[in-house]
């Protein structure tokens, strides 16, 4: 899933400081799993706000919606019939979310209200790790289901750097080294040969860099 | 008792003679476990003593509200035929099959026509008066708002103009053709419990009761402090109508045989009675008002009674004297009390006047009960009390015949509770075992849909009698209720749970279609249940009903500011029907009652109460820690009494063992607890080898007992001359020789209790001594035996003994806390010093012998370990925290769960029976029942809303809520605990806790501060 | 300007606190009438939006009171609550209303002197800090 983490209220009340009456959307995807903008997490937003704007000496008007999922259009059209009581529109949804609306209503300001951090798993409740960084070309294959792109600091492809100590990575103690995870596992595997495998140097044109990507099934789409 | 169907014999029932406290509760708990009652009074109501008393100790609580709905418990009629104005004429047959004649007076007054209305009470007001004297009372008594039944009734004697009375009845319901009826009832038991007079102390003329007004007894000054009483809750001395500065109690009058006709025995309750009235007193009147109490001995043995001593004495300064005062007298020309009295460390003889004297009158059984008791077969003691089976204190000499409260021995209110369950208990067993009749479907009051009505809602405002009203002015509160949105009527209701309020309210329910109720009043804690019930009978859901506290959360609590408490009450109000307006009706869940039930101890206590529940035919399982069967009751050897203890242990251990349907489990170790009431699941370890297994039980039972104390105190374990009262027991009986050498014996009283450590009283300890100290003048005529003590407190028949072993010779000489004895080792033998308070001096005694009285202390380690396991309430020394320490003695606070036995607090053996047997029934009103309802406070899911994001899974305490095959989360109602964990963690706001929903917590939160942002 | 009388939400746990507030009653201690009980199965169940929107209301103070540590009726709605009672007391420092106004109370059923105590000490401490921010300016 799309993690992501709510901006510091300070930030969040720049935005709004001109606006009257905020549309504040949540989405009911990722965010509300990782508690970071679903109902729940606009409810509390909405009446931090509302407080944090009152001290400030202005009293703001805050609607509050959450759609099913703010990264199709079809459930943004949903905020039709609420647009044109909003002076601005903040977003809880990641940065897909926060485009989508702010394409679909041109004439509004739109504001994201979270920092889309990363894809990430759950390790355990309220604690998300960072799994993917959708490179369009997915190695696990070779590295024991353990992502080198994602979760080793230097994206090294063929085995740790000199920094790995006892299976910690060098810029934290709280980070495995991702190569070691990956050779525990081959290993486990019985599958160490891999490991001699060369993987050639990353051909990052699918990772984004040759610009934004798009997928088009051809069978679907019209 | 093969019987299959259900057997209509006449002799399936059980008959409770006394409609007080404690035989409304034998009947309630019978008839609560399928059995069937009939429940006989001669009065015209029910409620018997208990109905006068202002507030309870030792919470101060005024019981009466925590009582009455027990005394209208509306559900429970159809095992209960309740006869008030009924005496038992004659009795004849055996235990099974007993045949009564009942007599019942004429009422004058149609029960099924009477509304209790009051019309006829407001016309024709003041006929008669009412003994105690203080109290009025018109042709058509009904003594307090919630009396049961429901209606008036007439003096036809006293009355002059029988036609304008008949007149007078909107109802038609007087009838002056009225007239006696005599029936039969056939039963197979029966339980006798008519309470006990009091002590009339008109004859002692130097205590001027009969001529001195302002000279009162404990229950008329209750009657004046009361709030339903005859001066309105106002004190005043009954002669001038002044406020006494000055009032004084004397102590045991009519007790411990003082007076010319009082009894030999010690009241047991008074001591803690007037220390209640003189807290009650203070706490009103602070520095206004001085209190005194002349006493003997304060007897306050009961559980945390101590702890009310010292408040008396330190939070509210009473005053204490220890005196028997000599004389009450009035001067020439003056309107105060002289009272004369000397000290015991002064030679000089005081006066001091006072402005009101109360007597502790003790009590006594009444020649109404004794000719019952000798109708019945019955034998009295020389005390005309029943004679009972000496560890088994509510079996009488006549086979089926059980008695409780204090008509067996007096007491207070805890114990009249227990003795009522434990009588129940008994007389149940004597019933015809049979199964269950199919519940008949009961024609319930068809339901309204409401789901298209706009909120109507009705607000209900209770004085409860001063404990609002008194504070505050009610009907301020209902104009401003009226105007509350959605509120369509508001009314004061004068006492919301009487039978006449309910009546009222569910009658405005159904006249103006309200569709949400508010009742403002006390605790949705003790209350809830009852108006949801009168809703249901109203035809609305039962969860439509919201209560705003105002009687604890304002008047009680503010009730010095009244303008604060007016102000915060309408506060509750509005709260209240904000959450009402968004209330939704509800479905309670159930669940399959699983009727093993676990009992943990295996001492007395828990055999007994294994063995009674066993009997009934309920599965067992007993759980003792030790290796063996009998707890602390092993070391024992007699009781005071005489009887054998090792005989009676002996004989419960062999039964219990042999019993098909107990399973006893030996170095039980408890470990892991789950479920809910009805349907538990405990982890146990135990044997040898520690093997664990998980029992599924019901109801849980704790009677995991005491531990003898034992502190480093007077060379205890240093000198082989010391012993504690325990092992002086058993060296009397193991070395008689030695014990005839003996020349000096001390005993030193409350050690280690009643101290800074532990506070509390040990109970058992004088009585040990006494019993100890007759034994060794058994076997040593000749030995001098000094007992040192604080206060005697040989409650009950227990006095007997002490004063036959003052007549024997036994030495009592009082010690101070402050100057405690000490002792020296003198060879074989120790010195024992203490300052004698009579002669002024300190004096040694070389004693061959120091027994000491160290009484008992909770089992601290067992006690701590299942409490948290279980989740239950301790006190602050460890025993087990019962549920209301007046009303539900035995009943903990989690339901299902039980204590019973000096797991509870310390007693003595015939008194952890009693429990036991008290638990039992108690057990056994649960254990009737085919479902447990599980109410509607569960978790529900709205699964458009649900991200399945896995949280609430994770956050259950309980693992209930899964991701189902549709992809959302899905909460079992049956399993639900109802928590709200998962709702406040819910990120997409998609679960919902029933009668707690978040739009309902949050109407709250908005009305409070309505008024703050207009 | 008048003297300043705090409103305190307090959301009391049925099986603790709620029943600690019924025995101050029944033992007549006196407490501050600023203290409005809501009573909650569990102080488990409250949820950061209720206190937030407390406040927003115009609180001055709020308190959660769950049973005794290790005591909850519900293994351990109390912890909960206690953890969700620090995230919202950062949430308010954010806001700029000042998070001593937010506290997490322990006690058990039995303790009516305690709840009494608690609700005495709290009132001082909030009549001390004043108005709640949000309220000085709502009635601005």
């Amino acid at each position: 899933m799309i993690t992501a983490e709510r901006k510091p209220l300070e930030e969040l009340i720049e935005y709004i400081k001109p606006f009257k009456r905020i549309l504040l959307l949540g989405c009911n995807e990722c965010v509300t799993v990782c508690a970071a903008g679903g109902r729940k997490e606009v409810g509390l937003l909405a009446s931090g706000l509302q407080m944090a704007m009152l001290k400030n000496g202005s009293n703001i008007e805050i609607r509050q919606h959450t759609l099913e999922r703010q990264c199709d259009p079809e459930y943004v059209e949903e905020l039709v019939p609420m647009i044109d009581s909003a002076d601005a529109v903040m977003s809880m949804a990641c940065g897909c979310g926060v485009q989508q609306v702010a394409m679909r209503f041109k004439d509004k300001p739109v504001f994201p209200a979270v920092n889309t951090t990363f894809m990430g798993a759950s390790e355990r409740q309220g604690v998300w790790a960072e799994r993917c960084q959708g490179c369009g070309n997915c190695l696990l294959g070779l590295t024991g289901g353990i992502c080198p792109i994602a979760r080793c600091a230097k994206q090294l492809m063929n085995g740790p750097c000199g920094g790995s100590t006892g299976g910690k990575c060098e810029i934290s103690n709280d980070v495995d080294c991702a190569w070691q995870l990956i050779w525990d596992r081959l290993k486990a595997l019985g599958l160490q040969d891999r490991y001699l495998d060369i993987i050639p140097a990353k051909d990052w044109r699918s990772g984004g860099g040759s610009g934004p990507r798009k997928i088009i099934r051809e069978d679907l789409a019209e | 008792m093969q019987n299959s169907n259900t057997i209509e014999t006449q002799n399936n029932k059980v008959l409770v003679v006394g409609g007080g406290l404690g035989g409304i509760r034998t009947a309630l708990d019978l008839a609560e476990a399928d059995k069937d009652v009939v429940l006989v009074d001669k009065d015209f109501t029910i409620g018997g003593l208990m109905t006068q008393l202002d507030r309870t100790f030792p919470t101060n609580n005024c019981d009466l509200c925590t009582i009455a709905p027990h005394l209208s418990e509306s559900n429970r009629q159809e095992h209960i035929e309740l006869m008030t104005m009924t005496s038992v004429e004659n009795v004849a047959g055996e235990k099974g099959n007993f045949s009564v004649t009942l007599k019942t007076k004429p009422r004058f007054i149609n029960l099924d026509k009477c509304t209790a209305c009051g019309e006829c009470f407001k016309q024709f007001p003041e006929f008669v008066r009412f003994s105690p004297g203080l109290d009025h009372r018109a042709p058509t008594c009904m003594r307090y708002p919630q009396a049961t039944p429901q209606a008036f009734s007439i003096d036809l004697d006293k009355c002059t103009d029988v036609k304008a009375l008949v007149d007078v009845c909107p109802a038609g319901a007087i009838n002056p053709d009225d007239m006696p009826i005599i029936r039969e009832i056939k039963c197979a038991a029966i339980v006798l419990s008519p309470g006990a007079s009091l002590f009339d102390p008109t004859p002692l003329d130097y205590l001027g009761y009969a001529t001195l007004p302002d000279v009162v007894t404990s229950l008329e000054y209750e009657r004046i402090l009361s709030a339903s009483g005859p001066t309105s809750g106002k004190l005043v001395c009954p002669s001038n109508g002044r406020q006494p500065k000055k009032v004084a109690w004397i102590q045991c009058i009519g007790s411990r045989g003082l007076q010319k006709g009082a009894g030999a025995y010690c009241s047991n309750a008074c001591c803690m009675f007037a220390l209640k009235e003189a807290i009650v007193t203070k706490e009103r009147f602070q520095e206004d008002i001085e209190t005194t109490i002349f006493y003997m001995d304060m007897r306050t043995f009961g559980k945390d009674y101590e702890l009310y001593l010292n408040r008396a004495i330190n939070e509210y300064g009473v005053r204490f004297l220890r005196s028997r005062p000599h004389s009450i007298l009035q001067k020439d020309g003056e309107d105060d009390l002289t009272m004369t009295y000397t000290m015991d460390d002064s030679t000089k003889q005081f006066e001091e006047k006072f402005d009101m004297v109360v007597l502790s009158t003790g009590f006594k059984t009444s020649d109404e009960s004794r000719l019952l008791a000798a109708k019945m077969g019955v034998e009295l003691n020389s005390d005309f009390f029943p004679v009972t089976v000496g560890l088994n204190p509510v079996v009488t000499s006549k086979p089926g015949v059980y008695v409780a409260g204090t008509f067996e021995s007096p007491k207070d209110i805890p114990e009249t509770m227990v003795q009522a369950s434990a009588a129940a208990c008994m007389a149940g067993a004597d019933l015809p075992k049979y199964d269950k009749k199919p519940a008949e479907e009961s024609e319930g009051v068809r339901e309204r849909d409401i789901s298209l009505e706009e909120p109507k809602v009705g607000v209900f405002i209770c004085d409860c009698g001063e404990n609002i009203g008194g504070v505050i002015d009610v009907e301020k509160l209902v104009e401003h209720a009226a105007k509350l949105p959605y509120v369509a009527i508001a009314k004061a209701e004068g006492h919301g749970c009487s039978r006449l309020s309910m009546a009222n309210i569910r009658q405005t329910i159904e006249e103006e279609q309200l569709n949400r109720v508010v009742i403002g009043g006390c605790s949705p804690r003790t209350h809830l249940t009852k108006f949801q019930d009168l809703l249901g009978k109203a035809g609305l859901n039962k969860y439509l009903v919201e209560i705003a506290n105002i009687r604890d959360q304002a008047t009680w609590v503010h009730s010095g500011k009244p303008d604060e408490a007016t102000a915060k009450a309408k506060d509750l109000i509005k709260m209240a029907v904000g959450s009402a307006v968004k209330a939704q009706p509800l479905t309670d869940q159930s669940l399959p009652m699983n009727k093993n039930v676990l009992v943990v101890g295996g001492g007395v206590t828990g055999m007994t109460t294994a063995l009674q529940l066993a009997e009934q035919g309920f599965q067992i399982y007993l759980a003792e820690k030790s290796d063996k069967l009998g707890g602390l009751a092993k070391q024992l050897i007699k009781t005071l009494e005489g009887d054998d203890v090792q005989a009676f242990v002996g004989d419960l251990i062999t039964k219990v063992q042999n019993h098909p349907k107990i399973q006893i489990f030996t170095r039980a170790m408890i470990v892991d607890h789950s479920g809910m009431p009805g349907m538990f699941k405990t982890g146990m370890q135990s044997g040898p080898q520690m093997f664990y297994r998980q029992l599924e039980h019901g109801v849980t039972i704790l009677a995991t007992g005491a531990l003898s104390n034992r502190p480093a105190l007077y060379l205890l374990d240093q000198s082989a001359a010391v012993r504690t009262q325990l092992e002086t027991q058993k060296y009397i009986h193991d070395n008689p020789q030695a014990v005839k050498n003996w020349e000096n014996v001390v005993m030193i009283q409350c050690v280690g209790s009643r101290t800074a450590e532990n506070p509390n009283c040990s109970r058992i300890c004088c009585q040990n001594a006494i019993k100890n100290a007759l034994a060794i003048l058994e076997i040593n005529p000749e030995v001098r035996i000094f007992v040192l003590y604080r206060d005697m407190r040989t409650y009950g028949f227990q006095e007997e003994y002490y004063q036959k072993a003052r007549s024997k010779g036994v030495i009592f000489v009082r010690y101070d806390v402050d100057s405690p004895p000490s002792v020296k080792a003198a060879g074989a033998q120790v010195d024992v010093t203490y300052f004698d308070v009579i002669l002024g001096m300190k004096i040694t005694v070389t004693a061959d012998n120091l027994s000491l009285s160290t009484g008992m202390i909770a089992d601290i380690d067992s006690t701590e370990e299942l409490a948290m396991i279980f989740k239950l309430p301790r006190t602050n020394d460890g025993y087990f925290l019962e549920d209301h320490v007046k009303l539900r003695p035995v009943d903990m606070s989690v339901p299902g769960f039980f204590v019973a036995g000096t797991a509870h607090s310390p007693k003595l053996i015939r008194e952890s029976v009693t429990q036991a047997n008290a638990v039992a029934a108690r057990a056994q009103t649960m254990l009737a029942r085919e479902i447990i309802n599980l109410g509607a406070a569960s978790a529900r899911v709205d699964s458009n809303l649900c991200a399945a994001c896995l949280i609430c899974v994770r956050a259950c305490p309980f693992d209930v809520p899964f991701i189902n095959a549709d992809g959302y989360s899905e909460i079992d109602p049956a399993k639900c605990h109802g928590c709200g964990v998962c709702v406040a963690e819910c990120p997409a706001k998609a679960i919902q806790l029933m009668q707690f929903e978040d739009d309902r917590i949050l109407a709250q939160v908005e009305q409070l501060f309505e008024r703050i942002n207009a | 300007m008048e003297k300043f009388e705090p409103v305190i939400v307090a959301f009391c746990c049925h099986y603790c606190a709620y029943t600690a507030a019924d025995m101050a009653g029944s033992l007549r201690l006196p407490y501050p009438s600023n203290i409005k009980i809501i009573r909650v199965p569990c102080s488990g169940k409250v949820d950061a939006q209720h206190i937030v929107t407390a406040f927003e209301k115009g609180a001055d103070g709020v308190f959660v009171a769950g049973c005794l540590e290790g005591d909850c009726h519900f293994k351990s709605g109390n912890a909960r609550a206690a953890r969700r009672v620090e995230f919202v007391k950062k949430y308010l420092e954010e806001i700029g209303i000042e998070s001593e106004r937010l506290e997490m109370v322990n006690m058990s059923a039995g303790m009516g002197h305690r709840f009494a105590q608690v609700a005495t000490e709290i009132t001082q401490k909030i009549r001390n800090l004043g108005p709640s921010p949000v309220r000085t300016t709502m009635a601005q």
